[in-house]
């Protein structure tokens, strides 16, 4: 079920409502009950291929528990459940690219290739319940978590419906925990859930939905378009991606706390980030944290030798693209933030801005830095769209070569307006979330907000049907 | 229930109303700015409802059957249009849409508005309309969405649900599976013993064995073609089925509006159907156009059974069922509808 769909805004409510209608102890079966139709609604069959993931990690974590003193049985219990729960995302995210790419091999040596295609769809959002699932693994492993007996509130944990396709990625740590928690009907999580919903459906069917219009006509035919439309078109998606996914995660965050959850933030203005690193702090928070945890560090993080260091970020950054989609093209993308992370750190030895002291000097550095961070991050959101390298061809050959072409893209105030409205916004609660934020408002100017949100939720969203970008994911 | 719970419920109650109110406003406010224009780019059919004014007298509410002719025509003349001159005394409104059916239809009519002097209602009955082949496809999205400005709600209501898609939109995948689903769903009982009861079995067998039901082996495309005969006309309509509740509530609205509903049931191309599926398939057509006539001439409606009216040379699609006939077939139609209304035989 999307979450800009009118089936959402019937399951909402209900789902809330009887949450705060049931006793506790019932609570836990309505909620997985659910999130499973709420799963479903996409592809049913696919819940078949979740509850054997939840099935192998709550064995796994129970199996680690009974046998912590068995250190070699531990770890293979460890191993065989990160490795089955691999698996199932290799099967329906990699098997086919990687299969096409052996063909591809083979014809070009002239050998023989048996070509075998899986003509299946991806399960929506597996890859980040399969995160979800492998970070309680390995913090049960770890020994920072007790394993969950009661196979409910687990499935529970991984199917969470607000957080199940999308994310933010959860640690069980924090929902695990919150899971398990008596929730009082308490009148601030429902005011301020139902602000970041607005507010998510506002980033996602304005924002996004209505650049996303631009954005699909550049990418379908990029040699079509003048110079300027193409950096038109690249500087729209990312504020495209980032509403998109931004409005997601806002509306899990809002769906959550209207039931008095709490999950994890996953965007913290990240365009307004000064250095790359930086933006990978405050970009898909959940994501960025769960490598720098289960991977990054456990190859060696910072404590390592500078190269060793360099190779630890590549492989990191790779994967990150890798997760994303199973093409050539976020490889690169995933690879190419390694590199710059690595120019950055050595960069970052030279000091040469290090003695402004003015204070004007240090705004303008800054201004400079996120200006910089933005126009990389920007190119790169190119590569990530791309559906090709031929696509990618196209889109930097008409931006280098179609500069006489006059400009074919005509945008409607609408978009510039609301991509002003977005920048503002997001400039605004820079230091605190929108529900805080917008909390803090006199009355009648809150009320003018959501008056706004709503009229443009309804009368200006896009009226074609744009699937939330990391669904694909 | 806590006191605190107490007061969050009678906060949470006020602050409802206010949104309520709020909603209110804005309706008002998206009434009289945008909604004018959101209304004409986006409800083409609102258009085909107002074309019931000035004159009209008889409506008649089709698909491209109505206006899609043959390049050797020599008379392209709509069926409208023939029967607007077959009835000089009347003049016939064109409210025909490329891939509408009866829900369309329905909310083409009550659209029409209340000052008209619509007398008369020509339905188009498409019996292929009736299958899951069609209530599942492409075309239906489209429709769907247009149809949400036709809905008797308010203005902001009717944007609410387009901007919440509150319309189907399936991939190819979906799709084909929910038409699966509907082929076994309708199933049917022939007279005598036949080896299938829907059209899922039926298409199958005929797909994968490339046999057709007298033994030959034809071409890939003639057994495509087969096949689509199979998957639009094997079942056994019943009142279940959403286009005949649709039929229904034209037929009620046309009571209230006091207009005489006139429903013709569309040509098919029973020739190719006969040599390509075999006599089974044209008994449950017949079964099927019969079973429609018996229950809406019973309703007060004139029902014009056209099934078998058209011959295979007067089709213009040769490798896919269509109701797309050449002049000779809209004027056999044109004529009939005519006369059924009219009551004058003479119009042959």
């Amino acid at each position: 079920m999307l979450f800009n769909s009118i089936e959402f805004l019937v399951f909402f409510p209900i789902v809330t409502l009887l949450f705060y209608l049931l006793p506790h102890k019932w609570r836990w079966l309505m909620l997985l009950a659910a999130s499973c139709f709420f799963y479903m609604w996409f592809i049913p069959k696919y819940i078949l291929i979740l509850l054997i993931t939840i099935a192998i990690d709550y064995s796994a974590g129970i199996l680690i528990e009974k046998w912590k003193d068995n250190i070699p049985r531990k770890k293979t219990c460890l191993v065989v459940s990160i490795v089955s729960t691999c698996l199932v995302l290799f099967i329906f995210k990699y098997l086919n690219f990687c299969s096409a790419n052996l063909v591809a091999l083979a014809q070009h040596f002239g050998w023989a290739h048996p070509q075998k295609v899986l003509n299946i769809a991806l399960p929506i959002g597996l890859s980040f319940h399969t995160f979800q699932s492998l970070s309680y693994v390995i913090e049960v492993y770890r020994g920072s978590q007790k394993p969950e007996r009661h196979f409910g509130y687990y499935a529970l944990y991984v199917m969470f419906y607000p957080q199940l396709v999308t994310g933010p990625i959860e640690r069980p740590q924090n929902l695990l925990r919150q899971l398990r928690e008596k929730k009082e009907l308490n009148y601030d999580n429902i005011a301020n859930g139902l602000r970041l919903i607005l507010f998510g459906l506002f980033l996602k069917m304005v924002v996004a939905d209505n650049l996303g219009t631009y954005v699909d006509k550049i990418y379908a035919d990029p040699a079509a378009f003048s110079s300027g439309d193409i950096l038109l078109g690249m500087l729209f998606y990312s504020f495209q991606i980032y509403g998109d996914f931004f409005g997601y995660s806002t509306i899990a965050l809002g769906c959550a706390l209207s039931m008095g959850f709490t999950l994890v933030d996953n965007f913290k203005t990240p365009y307004l980030s000064g250095s790359v690193q930086e933006f990978w702090r405050r970009w898909h928070i959940s994501l960025s944290s769960w490598f720098r945890d289960y991977l990054y560090i456990p190859l060696g993080g910072n404590r390592v030798s500078v190269p060793r260091w360099a190779l630890n970020t590549l492989i990191v950054f790779t994967v990150c693209g890798i997760w994303h989609g199973a093409n050539w093209t976020f490889m690169i993308w995933g690879f190419a933030y390694g590199v710059l992370l690595i120019l950055e750190r050595g960069l970052r030895n030279i000091h040469l801005f290090d003695k402004i002291e003015h204070k004007t000097g240090r705004i303008l550095l800054q201004i400079c830095n996120v200006t910089k961070t933005f126009v990389i991050v920007t190119l790169l959101w190119s590569v990530f769209r791309a559906t090709s390298f031929g696509n990618l061809h196209d889109l930097f050959a008409a931006l280098f070569h179609n500069g006489a072409i006059p400009a074919q893209l005509h945008v409607a105030p609408l978009a510039w307006i609301v991509l002003a409205l977005f920048i503002l916004l997001d400039i605004l609660i820079r230091k605190s979330r929108f529900d805080v934020w917008c909390g803090q408002q006199k009355t009648a100017v809150r009320w003018g907000i959501y008056a706004v949100m709503v009229f443009a939720i309804v009368a200006l969203s896009s009226v074609e049907q744009y699937p939330f970008i990391y669904f694909q994911f | 229930m806590t006191d605190n719970e107490k007061h969050t419920i009678r906060k949470l109650f006020l602050k409802l109303l206010m949104a309520v109110g709020m909603l209110v406003v804005l309706d008002v406010i998206y009434y009289f700015t945008l909604y004018p224009k959101d209304r004409a780019e986006n409800c083409t059919l609102l258009e085909i409802s107002e074309r019931a004014r000035e004159g009209v007298d008889i409506v008649y509410l089709g698909e491209s059957s109505n206006h899609t002719y043959s390049d050797d025509d020599t008379d392209k003349r709509f069926i409208c249009e023939m029967i607007d001159d077959l009835l000089p005394e009347h003049h016939v409104g064109n409210l025909a849409k490329d891939a509408c059916h009866a829900g369309v239809y329905y909310d083409i009519l009550n659209n029409i508005p209340r000052q008209s002097e619509v007398k008369t209602a020509i339905v188009t009955v498409n019996l292929r309309s009736c299958s899951a082949e069609w209530i599942y496809s492409s075309l239906e999205t489209p429709l769907r969405k247009e149809q949400l400005f036709m809905k008797k709600i308010p203005s902001f209501g009717q944007r609410m649900l387009l901007a919440f898609k509150a319309y189907p939109i399936w991939t190819d995948e979906q799709r084909s599976a929910l038409a699966r689903r509907g082929f076994k769903r309708q199933t049917f009982t022939l007279p005598h013993p036949f080896p299938y009861h829907n059209a899922d079995e039926w298409d199958r067998a005929v797909g994968q064995s490339g046999i057709l039901y007298n033994g030959t082996y034809p071409s890939y495309d003639t057994i495509e073609t087969a096949c689509h005969h199979i998957k639009h006309f094997a079942t056994e309509l019943d009142a279940t089925n959403p286009r005949i509740k649709d039929l229904d509530k034209i037929v009620r609205l046309c009571k209230r509006r006091g207009w005489q509903p006139v429903f013709h049931i569309l040509p098919e191309n029973v020739d190719q159907i006969d040599s390509l599926c075999g006599p089974d398939l044209i008994w449950l057509l017949e079964r099927n156009a019969q079973w429609v006539t018996d229950r809406y001439e019973a309703r007060g409606v004139i029902v014009v059974n056209n099934l078998n009216e058209v011959r295979d040379c007067d089709f213009r699609d040769r490798d896919f069922p269509t109701e797309h006939y050449k002049q000779t077939g809209r004027l056999a139609i044109a004529k009939n509808v005519a006369t059924a209304i009219s009551g004058d035989s003479r119009i042959r």
